[in-house]
């Protein structure tokens, strides 16, 4: 039997972990783009280093979601309708692609590379945040079809 | 620390995401008129699963969290005209269909009219508004003024 708890997520979840995510994204770009070079790599490593979590755990174990969980549904009305996990494990994943590639540009000496990553992610989790943007939806029949997920 | 760059990037990159985000908003959810008579045929529905006057052909994914509410919302829209049908269409394991449709985004909507050519397509979630217009004039109805 599947406890309906562990059948959906509440929506609001990744998006209160887009909008803390965005904003600690958007410290990266400006320390980055402010020459605060080691700052900049050191917390977009950590960043990065959450999105492979969630991508690999699942969205459901992902800190800024438990503290949601913990913290903020307690107080907000119950949500009218629970969502599959899967979409914004996905969109965890592509963030890790785009950040991880900055990671190593960084540790190779391309300084640049670490805002410059930092600041696709934050429009990315901006947009999740403030306007419901889901990476799942625009961006995964694009991948499949470029043949960068591979087809099953 | 350069602090005008930090200023520069702490104000740019809101702005641009916002700005981003406000023609996302304004352009999504559109119905565009489209044409293609082998609709039915390359999406492989039988003539049953058609509806007599239109047909709500919607493509989803399993990584797309907008589909569940879309699939409802046009349910319930086909749901008001009689001859209506919503039909949807899981591409998760069907990439030959997205190339086929040139699907970009989910979810995506192609209607039908009553002899299964492709009329129009929406990308994005669908304002319900635009879609009741286009079946009105599928159906044949009169604006019902509400």
């Amino acid at each position: 039997m599947s406890h309906p708890e562990s059948a959906g997520i509440d929506p609001r979840g990744p998006r209160f972990t887009a909008g803390i995510t965005a904003v600690l994204l958007l410290v990266v770009a400006v320390l980055g783009f402010g020459g605060a070079a080691l700052a900049a790599w050191v917390l977009l490593a950590a960043l990065s280093a959450l999105f492979a979590w969630a991508a690999f755990a699942g969205v459901r174990r992902h800190p800024f979601g438990l503290l949601f969980k913990r913290f903020v549904r307690p107080r907000l009305a119950p949500p009218e309708e629970l969502e599959d996990p899967r979409p914004p494990t996905f969109a965890q994943g592509v963030g890790f692609a785009v950040t991880v590639v900055g990671v190593i540009l960084g540790a190779a000496g391309l300084t640049l590379a670490v805002p410059i990553a930092a600041s696709f992610a934050f429009i990315a989790a901006f947009l999740n945040a403030v306007f419901g943007y889901c990476l799942g939806c625009q961006l995964y029949l694009l991948l499949v079809r470029a043949r960068v997920i591979p087809r099953t | 620390m350069d602090w005008l760059t930090a200023l520069l990037a702490a104000v740019a990159l809101p702005a641009g995401a916002a700005a981003i985000g406000l023609v996302w908003k304004a352009r999504t959810g559109r119905v565009r008129a489209a044409t293609d008579d082998l609709a039915t045929r390359d999406l492989g529905l039988a003539g049953d699963a058609l509806g007599v006057s239109a047909t709500l052909v919607q493509f989803s994914t399993e990584y797309c969290s907008r589909c569940p509410a879309t699939a409802r919302q046009l349910a319930s829209i086909a749901g008001d005209y009689p001859g209506v049908r919503h039909v949807e269409v899981d591409l998760t394991h069907r990439p030959e269909v997205a190339d086929r449709f040139h699907v970009l985004q989910t979810p995506t909507t192609l209607i039908l009219d009553g002899g299964g050519a492709l009329t129009a397509r929406i990308a994005g979630v669908p304002r319900a508004h635009d879609v009741r217009d286009r079946l009105d004039e599928l159906t044949g109805r009169s604006r019902v003024p509400s």
